[in-house]
């Protein structure tokens, strides 16, 4: 079997920040519904203008999956690692909850989940991905602001939407070589 | 489980695979584990009864879109959405996600409950369901003796089950049912009703100018609409929105403009002239299918965009190029009329400007235009009720021109309740309606509810109106139900059903069995009216066909097919008068009404005050979903949103407390500072400040509209119009 | 007379800091009990506060210590040869200390000591860090044994060792922070080396505690040979505090010059926001600036005014970690609320966090006390 290399992404064009990614993640991956808990999110961005001539754009996030992974590199027992399909993980056991991996990430995408006693973040709904599903967050989305699949497959709808259309990731100058794509 | 391998687990992998066998990976739970393991298939068949996945139909909000329910090991784990379910487009909202808590909530009512406190003290005791049911039966033989089968009302709201209680209803033989319409709707329908004959569906997949009136789909989510206003079709789609607040649906509109409140119809009106006076209307498609054309013209004359213009604070230049761009784009250009259409007492009269101006310009019945829903039929349920005599007519009756007979009108028939006449209400049946957070003006509503000898409340769990009953009937959520099979209309007519994803829990039992054990106590008469199984009634509805049960079963939907079918009513007569459409409504002018929408301009508030203008999330439904734990979790209170300008000028900081004063009564709440809405304009969302300590999460948290908001009306359809109030904001 | 007078100080003290051990201890209980993230006021997007700050504050006093007194016993300058043990002692209360905060800290301690050994990752900072400071607190306990066997050339050997095992230490230490990308305000090779100048700078300010508050409590006159070293031991301080001025004003002027997104806005916050009177009056007047003018001053420059100048400049790098630590996480790593909440993020101790910080010093005072009073750790022989 081919490796796999697994992206979102995103076309926030679409994005009307209703949520349903937000709650179907939690639901999926019973997530303690405490305050900082969660594994993606829409944020509002910058209201634009001035009334009565506004814009904005709500932007979905969640871990990057970066293919450098600064979580990664410091976690000082290994607990974080990367999967062969490129899926940046957790071992529960491991993570000794010193929360270097949370000053780490350049994007937030980390909290500290006291029922299982790890931190916790996206893990592209590894449990479903790993038996040929899609993730929560994007089976959910209403307006499927979001896609899904494997960039080492051409015929993939991500390689195609990145072949196709312009896209940016966050905070590139970090090289942190994310794996979420926002469409521009 | 095999790992098989062939698949080439690398090492890995395999540690991740063992890590979830053996400490549970993540946050994965036992079901979960195994659904990730076991599962090579995504369908788990319903034999397996500890874990199946059942298809079945949301029930968080009124538009039933699909579900699948992942039960594992007996629990309800997850829903997802059902990819068969065209109207949703395969998706399942915030709401729609946060189900399950619907049926694991602490706080759902769990057994049958007697009040033994003062009302609304929220003191109750468990009691039998027989000794429950005992109690609702004498109460209302008791009450039918004192004043009459009349004297009981029957408030319910729309849900699968709804059916049994209007039966119910009928049976007990009370002509007075009391629905939710008039808070929500009943305008719209009116205003569209008396024009085309029917309210039809706007093509929004298809069309290419969608013209949106507050109705705010980003939000206030409707499938498959919500989703199709962003679809688009190849880049021509246009969407101009009208808000007196920055909505999301704003955000992704192509134009917002801030319309002053309540002035919609002048912009309708001015894009009417426009269109008729540069001749840009469908000139065939008028003279064949509609009704005097010949008076609209003389009666719009004086809709001038510039007049128009002085009135919605909309430039007339604007109004003059969207109405070109409208017509030009017909019939591929829709002016959406919404949902909710309780803002304002012309609102009938403001839909029937909307209508005509999609009547003009040829959209009816065409691919991305006005399509009439379609529906497909199911063999409705006969019975025969009792006959009693002299049952009057509706309380209500006459108050509003066109009363609708089921729904009611809640503003006029809680008036006459007040007023005991023409008759005394002394009893309240409620199923799956909140009127205490619904209906516009709470004092009256608890004035209404506290001259009642009797109130018995079936729902869920313990909103403000089961806090303030008597008797308590906790009804099974719809995820542990078995519902009959309903027929949802629209372009892409559906069927869809409910299965019980697990047993009802703690002694919850369904609204049908509830039904048959109060008929059965109530003699052999009512008795038979309710002698049938779900199973029974599903199997007469499709009696005609009944391969429906098999395709429900399997994908949890029935389509006869998956393209919509245009122009069916094309030179057919239309369920109007004159069999056409009706721009000129002879209907309404017998009746003494405009027989053409007349402007009429809202009023203005006093000095230094705010209009309060209501709306929605896409994480509300109604007065029902705030206590849910997903949904609280997003959002635990409501603010309330004050331009920059204006809480600059008052001194007022974000986020702090504020006192909102309406002539009715004071609400606190915290204040929202944006740039978002119009400045003589305060908004609410719709859902919070609740009376009843039974809602943990939500009690104390936000201010509710329905204690602010009074209770105006719109005496054509008796909906209530719920934007004619003006506050004061000050620092709390 | 005299005696009832000490005993009576004497039972104060001891009270003081055994009511702080307690609190600390109460604060620990608590922690335990509710758990981490209902006893902490920390937040995903800071997730390290003061325990933290308080660790850095105590391993890097600890690397200072070691390198002052390593002056005497590895480069053989005279006056610092009189203070060897004492340092060591103290080092090793100091990391011991550091560790317990740090314990309090993780979530699961005992987790971290199987999984940096069975799962080990070299390239993290906090790897290196546990390794480091584990391997140091071994060397120290080695040195400590050597200076009460007396044995000299051990001493000295273990003391080199030590030497670069404690700059290393604490200069991995700022590579903790220095390392992350993430956070502008740390990035950077400035903290690893920033980290091994304040180092020193807390070495000296503790080292003239001890030596001072060694004789007076005692009721002991000072002699001659700790006066000297006591203004010996100002000159040098003197002449850190004036260059690590220096790292300071170059840690701001950048801050402010480009307005680096990130570095800009945590600099502020130390200059003008909400870590400003921390920054101003804690560690710039009482750690940085007051001391360094009594020290520059010969009539000042006394023992007791050496010792003020340490006990000033303690109090001001335990501020000086705190606000390092606070204003690297302060900026928000993305925008919310439509960008409305512009500002920084909002971070102030918990009770139970302040309780375990109080409560770590106390401990380690009255530890540090108790083995004073016990042994005899006065220097003898090797003159």
């Amino acid at each position: 079997m081919k490796k796999k290399r697994f992206a979102m992404v995103f076309d926030i064009s679409k994005c009307i920040d209703c949520k349903a990614c937000t709650v179907a993640c939690k639901a999926e991956n019973n997530i303690p519904l405490v305050k900082d808990n969660y594994r993606n999110w829409i944020t509002e961005g910058p209201l634009r203008g001035k009334y009565p001539k506004l814009g904005q754009s709500y932007i979905p996030g969640q871990c990057m999956q970066c293919a450098n992974p600064p979580c990664e590199h410091v976690c000082p027992t290994s607990a974080t690692y990367v999967n062969v399909d490129g899926i940046v993980l957790v071992d529960n056991k491991k993570c000794i909850g010193c929360k270097y991996c949370m000053t780490a990430c350049p994007y937030d995408a980390r909290y500290y989940n006291e029922k299982t006693g790890a931190v916790d973040k996206c893990t592209f709904c590894v449990q479903r991905t790993s038996v040929g599903r899609i993730p929560a967050c994007v089976e959910t989305c209403p307006t499927k602001v979001r896609v899904f699949g494997d960039l080492n497959d051409p015929e993939s709808e991500v390689s195609k939407l990145l072949t196709k259309h312009p896209y940016r990731v966050e905070k590139p100058e970090i090289g942190t070589q994310p794996f979420l794509f926002y469409l521009v | 489980m095999t790992l098989k391998p062939s698949k080439g687990i690398s090492r890995r992998k395999f540690m991740l695979l063992s890590a979830c066998a053996a400490v549970g990976f993540g946050t994965m739970s036992i079901g979960k584990r195994f659904q990730a393991l076991a599962a090579s298939k995504d369908i788990i068949p319903l034999s397996d009864l500890g874990n199946r996945d059942v298809f079945t139909t949301c029930g968080m909000c009124v538009n039933k879109c699909g579900v699948i329910a992942r039960v594992r090991n007996g629990v309800i784990e997850k829903l997802d959405p059902n990819p068969y379910f065209l109207k949703s487009r395969s998706m399942l909202c915030a709401r729609g996600n946060a189900g399950v808590d619907s049926v694991y909530s602490p706080d759902r009512l769990k057994y049958p409950m007697i009040r033994t406190g003062q009302r609304g003290e929220g003191k109750f005791r468990r009691a039998s369901w027989d000794e429950a049911l005992d109690l609702v039966v004498k109460n209302l033989s008791d009450l039918a003796e004192k004043y009459g089968r009349a004297g009981t009302v029957f408030v319910s709201s729309e849900e699968f089950q709804e059916h049994f209680f209007t039966t119910f209803a009928e049976c007990y033989g009370s002509p007075n049912t009391l629905r939710h319409p008039s808070l929500c709707l009943s305008s719209n329908i009116q205003g569209f009703g008396a024009t085309f004959g029917t309210n039809p569906t706007p093509d929004v997949l298809n069309t290419d100018y969608i013209i949106m009136s507050g109705a705010n789909r980003s939000e206030a989510l409707i499938t498959p609409d919500s989703i199709d206003m962003l679809t688009g079709s190849g880049g021509r789609r246009k969407l101009v929105y009208l808000d007196p607040r920055f909505t999301k649906t704003a955000a992704k509109a192509d134009e917002w403009f801030p319309i002053r409140p309540g002035t919609d119809m002048a912009f309708i009106l001015a894009m009417i002239h426009v269109i008729v006076k540069e001749n840009l209307y469908d000139r065939k498609f008028v003279e064949e299918q509609t009704e005097g054309f010949d008076k609209l013209v003389p009666h719009i004359e004086a809709y001038s965009p510039e007049w128009a213009a002085a009135k919605c604070e909309i430039p007339a230049e604007d109004i003059r190029r969207i109405a070109r761009e409208f017509a030009m784009a017909a019939p591929k250009a829709v002016y959406y009329q919404g949902r909710r259409s309780s803002f304002f007492d012309n609102d009938t009269q403001m839909r029937r400007a909307m209508a005509i101006l999609n009547a003009i310009i040829g959209n009816w019945d065409k691919i991305g235009g006005m399509v009439p829903n379609s529906q497909i039929p199911l063999e409705g349920h006969e019975f025969v009720a009792p006959f009693y005599e002299d049952i009057p007519e509706r309380l209500e009756a006459n108050a509003a021109t066109y009363l609708s007979e089921k729904d009611g009108s809640w503003k006029y028939f809680r008036d006459r309740v007040l007023e005991q006449k023409p008759y005394p209400v002394k009893g309240m049946m409620i199923y799956k309606q909140n009127p205490l957070v619904s209906v516009a003006n709470r004092e009256k509503t608890l004035k209404m509810m506290e001259q009642m000898e009797f109130i018995c409340t079936i729902d869920i769990t313990m909103n403000d109106t089961a806090c303030y009953s008597d008797v308590l009937l906790p009804e099974a959520t719809y995820l542990e139900r078995e519902d009959p099979i309903e027929s949802l209309g629209g372009i892409h007519p559906v069927l869809v059903w409910r299965e019980p994803c697990i047993k009802p829990m703690y002694e919850s039992r369904p609204n049908l069995w509830i039904m048959q054990e109060l008929a059965k106590r109530m003699g052999d008469e009512m008795s038979a009216s309710f002698n049938y199984t779900m199973q029974e009634y599903r199997e007469h509805q499709v009696k005609n066909n009944p391969e429906i049960l098999k395709a429900l079963k399997e994908k949890g939907v029935y389509y006869e097919k998956d393209t919509p079918t245009y122009g069916q009513t094309i030179g057919k007569k239309l369920k109007t008068k004159s069999g056409k459409i009706e721009i000129f409504s002879q209907k309404y002018a017998d009746k003494g009404l405009d027989p053409l929408p007349v402007y009429k301009h809202p009023e203005s508030g006093p000095a230094g005050q705010y209009r309060l203008i209501l709306g929605r999330t896409a994480y509300m439904t109604h007065g029902t979903t705030a206590n849910n734990a997903f949904l609280f979790d997003i959002m635990s209170e409501n603010h309330i949103w004050l331009h920059t300008s204006e809480a600059m000028k008052k001194g007022l900081k974000d986020g702090q407390m504020v006192k909102v004063k309406s002539p009715l009564t004071t609400e606190s709440l915290r204040l929202l500072i944006t740039e978002k809405i119009r400045p003589d304009c305060v908004y609410l969302s719709h859902g919070f400040g609740v009376l009843s300590k039974g809602q943990r999460l939500i009690f104390g948290k936000g201010g509710s509209d329905a204690a602010l908001v009074e209770d105006f009306v719109e005496p054509i359809s008796g909906n209530m119009a719920m934007h004619h109030t003006f506050v004061e904001v000050t620092a709390a | 007379m005299t005696t009832t007078i000490t005993n009576s100080k004497n039972i104060i003290g001891f009270s003081v800091l055994g009511l702080g051990t307690l609190l600390g201890l109460v604060s620990v209980g608590y922690v335990l009990m509710i758990g981490h993230s209902n006893a902490y006021n920390l937040t995903r997007q800071i997730p390290w506060g003061i325990l933290i700050s308080t660790y850095v504050f105590f391993a890097v006093s600890c690397s200072g210590l070691c390198l002052v007194s390593s002056l005497g016993h590895v480069f053989g300058i005279k006056e610092f040869e009189a203070i060897g043990k004492r340092a060591i002692l103290v080092a090793i209360l100091a990391l011991l200390t550091g560790f317990g905060v740090i314990a309090m800290e993780l979530d699961h301690p005992f987790r971290m000591a199987i999984w940096v050994i069975l799962s080990p990752n070299p390239l993290s900072a906090i790897w290196w860090m546990g390794t480091l400071y584990g391997l140091y607190l071994i060397l120290l306990c080695i040195e400590l044994y050597a200076f009460i066997k007396e044995n000299h050339r051990l001493a000295s050997l273990v003391g080199l060792v030590g030497f670069v095992v404690a700059i290393s230490a604490c200069s991995n230490l700022g590579a903790v922070f220095g390392l992350l990308e993430a956070r502008p305000f740390w990035h950077g090779p400035y903290l690893p080396i920033f980290f091994i100048l304040s180092a020193l700078v807390s070495g000296c300010a503790l080292l003239a505690l001890i030596v001072y508050f060694n004789h007076s409590l005692r009721g002991i006159e000072m002699p001659p040979e700790y006066k000297k070293f006591m203004i010996t031991l100002g000159k040098l301080q003197a002449l850190l505090l004036g260059i690590l001025l220096f790292f300071i004003i170059w840690k701001i002027i950048p801050g402010l010059y480009e307005k680096y997104p990130g570095i800009y806005e945590a600099t502020m916050a130390a200059l003008s926001g909400k870590l400003s009177f921390n920054f101003w009056f804690f560690e710039a007047f009482l750690g940085l600036i007051l001391p360094f003018i009594l020290l520059l001053n010969n009539s000042t420059r006394t023992p007791f005014g050496v010792m003020l100048a340490g006990l000033l400049t303690t109090v001001g790098v335990f501020f000086m970690r705190y606000d390092m630590v606070i204003a690297g996480q302060i900026v928000p790593m993305r925008i919310s609320d439509g960008g409305k909440a512009t500002g920084v993020l909002h971070y102030v101790p918990s009770v139970a966090e302040m309780g375990i910080v109080i409560g770590s010093i106390c401990a380690c005072l009255f530890v540090y006390v108790l083995i004073e009073k016990k042994f005899d750790l006065s220097h003898t022989g090797h003159h």
